[in-house]
């Protein structure tokens, strides 16, 4: 009786003394978990397109599923962290909140997209279920990545623990983009129902919402790294080996187009030079343009299905998405250019906004 | 002056970074060889001549003898059914997606565009395919055929190789045309009352 007391009082002041420290631990596999659902998630679009055979112990829904496993823990962990805190409780109840949200809605999908299956069979990229999963995921990351910033804050982090900022911002880049492609791409024509967005729409939100997500996450993370010089560059350089690893080298036909595609880390890099020198309101406007200008390059190769539809029209093998993309470029950089560039320009405003209630300035 | 020289590389680095990445870069990809898979069949009938009531067999041995497929297709038509009902069973099936069933009346992809062009079934058919194939490997697609009717009964049978790159993507190269007005090859049977 004795001995139960005493280790449940020495746990209790374990927790107690720790418990920042385990609310952070949570954080993080919260974020690490989203990434992998994310980096599995876009690796199963891959395959789906390729039509290799699919079984439920396939790689990338065995990324998937653990990483919503993580996750779990990372919510638990956070929930076990924050119960315990003596100081900034009132500070880190919100992105538990959000968590606890997302985790909700991210473990309620499954069921919900057992019971579709049953009863429509194969269901496309948007389904009710999916998005369900999507939002999930999504708040699950910003709940972690409010949680990570907040710490780093709280405790005047290093220049070298602000790298764990790129942990917590890459899923929320992701899922974001998750759930732009869901209203997008045409990927969700089933037997069932029609859910492929109209081709116009489809166009705007591609045009419009890209360029902010892309602009928001970089200037952003900046903004919550009090200005860390490099960090950009590595978390768009991150962007794009997840990319290009999940949605490019599987497909054999466009292997060759790695060096293209690899270009892209030129204005990442471009941007941190330019805020490292000069932080005016130009040189953020021009940052903030030129990351959304690049939305068609950094997003190849799907975001061409969405514009093939309205510009092309053509049928698009797996060998032929390169043909196809680099047939339109021009013309959908004439046409969304100008849009693209505003719209990088309100990302990174609005990441000046964001970053303030985010770590409470 | 130092400033000076960073923002000019920057902006001579950015200015090659678009030239590659929107001129130089898609005339290069797209000047590249397109993959031309193309497809062949021998289709043999078991029987040319059967009473009502007996069935007949035709079976199918396809193949890519061209580049790699991303989608190898079969189709066999029946223009004399308005239904396949119990007239057709498959006996022999090895492609890697399930085959399709088509109806009278169903939208369908016409003059190999691949479902861009579309147009009605007006007869039912039965499409294998596989995703994807690639070169020199064989496909079985055998089936059972058991008229209801007495006269000439027809099946069209045909094979598409996506991407449909050339007249060499899709066989046969002429001949009679179907609903979709692509080209077949015609299988007769004829069947005594």
């Amino acid at each position: 009786m004795l001995i139960s007391t005493m280790t449940t009082k020495s746990s209790q002041i374990f927790l107690k003394s720790n418990s920042e420290i385990i609310f952070l631990f949570g954080s993080i596999l919260t974020s690490l978990g989203i990434l992998l659902v994310t980096v599995g998630g876009s690796w199963d679009i891959t395959n789906h397109l390729l039509s290799k055979p699919e079984t439920f112990f396939s790689p990338p829904h065995a990324l998937m599923y653990s990483g919503v496993a993580i996750s779990l823990v990372g919510v638990v962990l956070t929930f076990v962290g924050w119960k315990n805190l003596q100081k900034f409780k009132h500070n880190y109840f919100l992105p538990l909140k959000i968590k606890l949200i997302g985790i909700g809605l991210l473990t309620g999908a499954g069921p919900l997209d057992f019971v579709w299956h049953s009863y429509f069979g194969l269901d496309g990229l948007l389904s009710p279920p999916h998005f369900t999963l999507i939002i999930g995921m999504f708040l699950c990351s910003v709940g972690g990545m409010i949680g990570i910033s907040r710490y780093l804050k709280f405790n005047d982090s290093t220049s070298i623990v602000k790298y764990l900022l790129i942990l917590a911002v890459i899923p929320v880049w992701l899922s974001a983009s998750g759930i732009i492609s869901s209203l997008s791409l045409p990927f969700s024509s089933t037997d069932f129902f029609e859910f492929n967005p109209e081709p116009t729409i489809a166009f705007i939100i591609a045009s419009l919402a890209y360029p902010f997500l892309i602009s928001l996450s970089l200037t952003l993370i900046f903004r919550l790294s009090n200005h860390q010089f490099g960090i950009m560059s590595v978390l768009g350089g991150l962007f794009l080996l997840i990319y290009s690893s999940t949605a490019i080298i599987p497909n054999f036909a466009m292997f060759d187009t790695i060096q293209f595609y690899s270009l892209n880390l030129i204005p990442f890099v471009i941007a941190d030079i330019f805020l490292k020198m000069n932080r005016s309101k130009l040189s953020r406007f021009f940052v903030g343009g030129l990351l959304g200008s690049i939305f068609y390059l950094v997003y190849y190769p799907y975001v061409m299905y969405t514009f093939n539809e309205i510009l092309l029209g053509k049928l698009v093998s797996p060998s032929l998405i390169y043909f196809v993309y680099f047939e339109l470029i021009q013309t959908v950089l004439v046409y969304t250019i100008i849009p693209a560039i505003i719209m990088g320009i309100l990302g990174m405003v609005l990441s000046v906004n964001l970053s303030k209630k985010i770590l409470m300035t | 002056m130092n400033k000076f020289l960073i923002y000019l590389s920057c902006f001579t680095i950015l200015s090659l970074y678009f030239i590659l990445t929107i001129f130089v870069f898609p005339s290069e990809f797209l000047l590249t060889e397109q993959l031309v898979p193309q497809p062949v069949f021998e289709a043999v009938l078991s029987e040319t001549n059967i009473d009502v009531g007996d069935s007949f067999r035709l079976s199918i041995v396809s193949e890519n003898i061209g580049d790699y497929a991303d989608i190898h297709i079969v189709s066999i038509a029946f223009p004399d059914l308005i239904e396949i009902d119990d007239v057709v069973k498959i006996a022999t099936y090895d492609f890697t997606l399930s085959p399709s069933y088509i109806s009278v009346g169903e939208k369908i992809g016409s003059n190999y565009s691949g479902g861009v062009e579309t147009t009605f079934a007006e007869y039912p058919s039965i499409e294998a395919m596989s995703r994807p194939l690639k070169s020199d490997v064989e496909t079985y697609f055998d089936v059972v055929v058991t008229p209801k009717k007495s006269g000439i009964f027809d099946v069209y049978v045909k094979s598409i190789g996506i991407p449909h790159s050339s007249d060499l993507s899709h066989y046969p190269h002429s001949g009679t045309l179907d609903h979709q007005n692509e080209h077949v090859l015609v299988y007769s049977v004829t069947v005594n009352p």
